[in-house]
């Protein structure tokens, strides 16, 4: 039995867990697992303290009013929780960012590697915004309701991961 | 459900969600960035067993009538351009947006800039949302499933499908075992854990680390 304390799990015990809480979403909560619109949500708060009228625009209101929101943005805190709880108690926490850096791309420095993170978070949620989705919203649950938009999502995502990691070293 | 409800069914479900992005590895930007250069597949094995299982809970919810579907709408241009965006940009940051959380509760800082990043960029689309959506409008087909496109029930195409998918996870951990898969300390990096050596290292010591146990003996603090 996969335990807390393990290090590390297969995949496949994660995939099922993860494929799993698609029946709370379903059920109670009438959607299904995403992540990326969170986002979208703390966007919108933090536009609205800058911007007296970010909460006139209906993209930013649905975002901070609808429940499936909330649902969503409780999902994602919860997530870094989970991963904390899961690192503490096997003794797995992180250093402050991976070796695997170094290896990829050279770089050594936090502040260099953390430069390349925001402009990484940057474009990966401009595109799964105009995307509608990301890995969980198109990719496990877009896949999982055969959805033809998705599955195009997910090949591009693909494409466009492959072809930017192919100018990185391999680690 | 009502509000307070949902947001502590949201903070369970993720709490669960989040251990198991951590166990399983994926949230590991050598896992992720290796998935996308084909040297580990610890991703593709997850993501394709929790859609399998996803398609056999969701046939089964749907096919008795407990629930809706909820499938995203087919805007070719936005599904293709963000698609490819969103790519380029999980390469970049190593990372989800779920698993950037996922990260930073593990301990890794910079995806506290992944996350930062990631509230700019959705604030940007926000912003320009009729402009950007104007210029990638190629038509809009709806929320199409294949199980439409094809006149057959829901159920039984997921089903089929999800058969399919286990096959294919069968073959891929019969050809690349998943332990296999983990590099020196479950990083999705060989060789030496240590982050000092920037390629001249590479090869060395991964024969060692592939045979090993996934778990590593050296503790991931050390820098």
């Amino acid at each position: 039995m996969p335990s807390l304390t393990d290090r590390v799990w297969s995949p496949y015990v994660a995939g099922v867990i993860i494929g799993l809480l698609q029946i709370p979403a379903f059920l109670l909560a009438d959607t299904a697992l995403g992540a990326s619109s969170s986002f979208v949500t703390a966007a919108a708060y933090v536009a609205s303290v800058f911007d007296a009228g970010a909460s006139q625009i209906d993209y930013f209101a649905r975002h901070m009013t609808a429940d499936k929101y909330m649902w969503q943005s409780a999902l994602v805190i919860g997530i870094a929780v989970g991963a904390y709880l899961s690192a503490r108690v096997s003794g797995s926490l992180r250093p402050s960012f991976s070796a695997a850096w170094s290896r990829l791309v050279g770089v050594r420095g936090f502040w260099g590697r953390s430069a390349m993170a925001f402009v990484g978070g940057f474009v990966m949620l401009l595109g799964a915004r105009i995307a509608g989705g990301c890995t969980s919203g198109h990719g496990i649950s877009g896949m999982a309701q055969l959805a033809v938009g998705s599955t195009i999502a997910v090949a591009a995502m693909f494409a466009g991961g492959i072809v930017v990691a192919s100018l990185f070293r391999r680690a | 459900m009502d509000i307070l409800g949902l947001v502590v069914l949201g903070l369970v479900m993720g709490v669960v969600f989040g251990v198991a992005l951590e166990k399983s590895r994926v949230l590991e930007p050598g896992i992720l960035v290796g998935q996308f250069q084909f040297r580990t597949f610890t991703m593709l094995k997850m993501f394709l067993t929790a859609t399998a299982t996803g398609l056999v809970v969701i046939a089964a919810m749907n096919g008795l009538g407990w629930v809706e579907l909820h499938p995203k709408a087919l805007a070719v241009g936005p599904v293709l351009i963000g698609g490819l965006i969103l790519g380029a940009g999980i390469a970049i940051a190593g990372a989800c947006p779920g698993t950037a959380l996922a990260q930073a509760g593990a301990g890794y800082r910079d995806a506290l800039f992944v996350i930062a990043g990631g509230i700019l960029g959705a604030m940007v689309y926000g912003y320009f949302k009729a402009e950007i959506d104007g210029a990638l409008d190629m038509g809009d087909y709806g929320n199409l499933t294949f199980a439409d496109l094809f006149g057959v029930p829901f159920w039984a195409l997921a089903l089929a499908f999800a058969a399919v998918l286990v096959v294919g996870i069968v073959i891929l951990e019969r050809w690349r075992s998943w332990i296999s898969d983990l590099g020196a300390d479950g990083t999705g990096v060989w060789g030496s854990g240590s982050g000092s050596g920037s390629g001249g290292s590479s090869g060395s010591g991964s024969a060692a680390s592939r045979g090993g146990s996934p778990a590593g003996a050296t503790p991931h603090g050390a820098e």
